[in-house]
């Protein structure tokens, strides 16, 4: 019975791993590195992790978590609260509707998808800032992210990859 | 128990395929909602938003720990190399510093000669509070840090936030442990100006660019660059004369302002809690609050 109970609450902490995983790594991005000009285009995590679950765990990343994981990052960033809410609920939608698309596909094939999702969100984002601040605002920043984030997203997937297989791998094999 | 559970199962089951078809859309709604919310009513969503980052503020108050070390460390052994370089400078700068120093002694004297003269009454001094900064990604669109002292420190929205070299921000949201400064690049800010020597008043606008650009200048208004700028205390939310920077650049019609301070390693910084002359954020006609010299 109690056995049954550990390994049960065992099984849903490795099942919230994902978002968690994330919300950390989010949490990470937002502290001080004092590198000139860095905290301006701080690559964007949340869009990374939450493509990387979409795409490999789509049922361990629903748009609820993606919604609460850009609630966090505009709430750490200080972005507008609901901006990359709603950025990384459209990523997940877009890849979980075109999952077919993505099975057995080479990483290439994935990054290069991501490198659009990724131009889209900045494209989107810009355009939300600007309409809440009723002022056309610099999108070079935006645009620098955009390209430091697509640059470093095969790291971060390498990273969330070990996660997966040592956290999630376990409990697939044994269902 | 069997059948209990066919019931339950019977209502869950399509209210469950209902919840998944409109959950997207009723996340999207939401998102829209809360952004206007945030323009709207800043209030409500800067309290939630303060609250959240007063749990978290510890874990990242600890985490940057570590990386400030390493970023010291190295800064540490790239001065290693400049060490000669850098004493030669400095003892240029300190001859400077002395006859500096001379020149403030004698003016200080002068000053209380004549503040006595004038039966003049000395103002309170104000009252500053330390943080460290904890947090600056800031994001793209947003030009601030966090830090890790709030409200417990007296620390209320709209302080000025200085560190060693000059004008940093303001506080835009405090929580009790952590506050948010907006930094004087940010789109949303505006601070009244003055430049010091020529006494040009202006209001310094930020607009995310590293350098903030001064506005609403009287008309033929003559600044070069070099020339310093300084907190002008219209409006009583700043205190009169805290340097905020030098002009970078003039051209057709364009000021920028480059700050003192380095935004770039904001490491620690004082927040101004009070200060003589304080009117909490009220904005009243620069002829009440300064009578005709």
């Amino acid at each position: 019975m109690v056995v049954s109970a550990f390994r049960r609450l065992d099984r849903s902490a490795r099942l919230l791993a994902p978002f968690l995983i994330s919300a950390a790594l989010v949490m990470l991005a937002a502290l001080p590195v004092k590198i000139p000009g860095y905290g301006q285009i701080a690559f964007n995590v949340g869009l990374m992790t939450v493509f990387y679950w979409a795409i490999y765990r789509p049922d361990l990343m629903p748009a609820v978590a993606a919604f609460c994981l850009g609630l966090w990052q505009d709430i750490l960033v200080g972005s507008p609260v609901g901006l990359y809410a709603l950025i990384l609920l459209l990523a997940n939608w877009a890849i979980v509707s075109q999952r077919t698309f993505f099975q057995g596909k080479s990483f290439g094939v994935i990054w290069f998808c991501f490198a659009l999702v990724t131009l889209a969100a900045a494209i989107l984002a810009w355009l939300v800032v600007s309409v809440l601040n009723t002022s056309v605002i610099d999108p070079m920043p935006g645009l620098f992210q955009a390209l430091l984030t697509i640059g470093v997203f095969p790291f971060t997937a390498w990273l969330l990859a070990r996660a997966q297989h040592a956290l999630i791998r376990p409990i697939d094999a044994n269902a | 128990m069997n059948r209990r559970a066919e019931t339950v199962a019977k209502v869950a089951v399509p209210l469950r395929a209902l919840v998944h078809r409109f959950a997207f859309l009723f996340l999207i709604l939401a998102a829209f909602a809360i952004m206007l919310l945030g323009k709207a009513e800043t209030f409500v969503v800067e309290r939630v938003r303060s609250s959240v980052v007063d749990v978290v503020a510890p874990a990242m108050d600890a985490l940057s720990q570590p990386i400030s070390t390493v970023t010291e460390g190295v800064d540490r052994i790239g001065n290693f190399f400049s060490v000669y370089e850098d004493n030669a400078r400095l003892r240029e700068q300190n001859a400077r510093l002395l006859e500096w120093q001379n020149a403030a002694l004698a003016l200080s004297a002068e000053n209380s000669t004549f503040r006595k003269m004038l039966n003049y009454i000395p103002e309170r001094g104000a009252r500053f509070a330390a943080a460290r900064v904890i947090g600056d990604s800031g994001g793209v669109f947003v030009r601030s840090v966090l830090i890790n002292a709030g409200s417990l420190a007296d620390i209320e929205k709209g302080d000025a936030v200085i560190n060693g070299d000059g004008l940093i921000g303001r506080v835009a949201e405090t929580g009790s442990k952590s506050a948010r400064i907006l930094l004087i690049t940010d789109l949303n800010s505006r601070i009244p100006v003055v430049a010091e020597k020529s006494r040009i008043r202006a209001i310094l606008a930020g607009d995310n660019s590293r350098q903030a650009k001064l506005s609403f200048l009287p008309p033929n208004a003559r600044l070069e660059p070099g020339d310093r700028i300084v907190t002008s205390g219209h409006g009583g939310v700043f205190p009169a004369g805290l340097p905020v920077g030098r002009i970078a650049s003039v051209s057709d019609g364009t000021i920028r302002v480059q700050g003192f301070a380095d935004f770039d390693r904001l490491e620690y910084v004082r927040i101004l809690t009070s200060f003589p002359g304080e009117t909490a954020g009220q904005i009243i006609p620069s002829s009440v609050r300064r009578p005709a010299r």
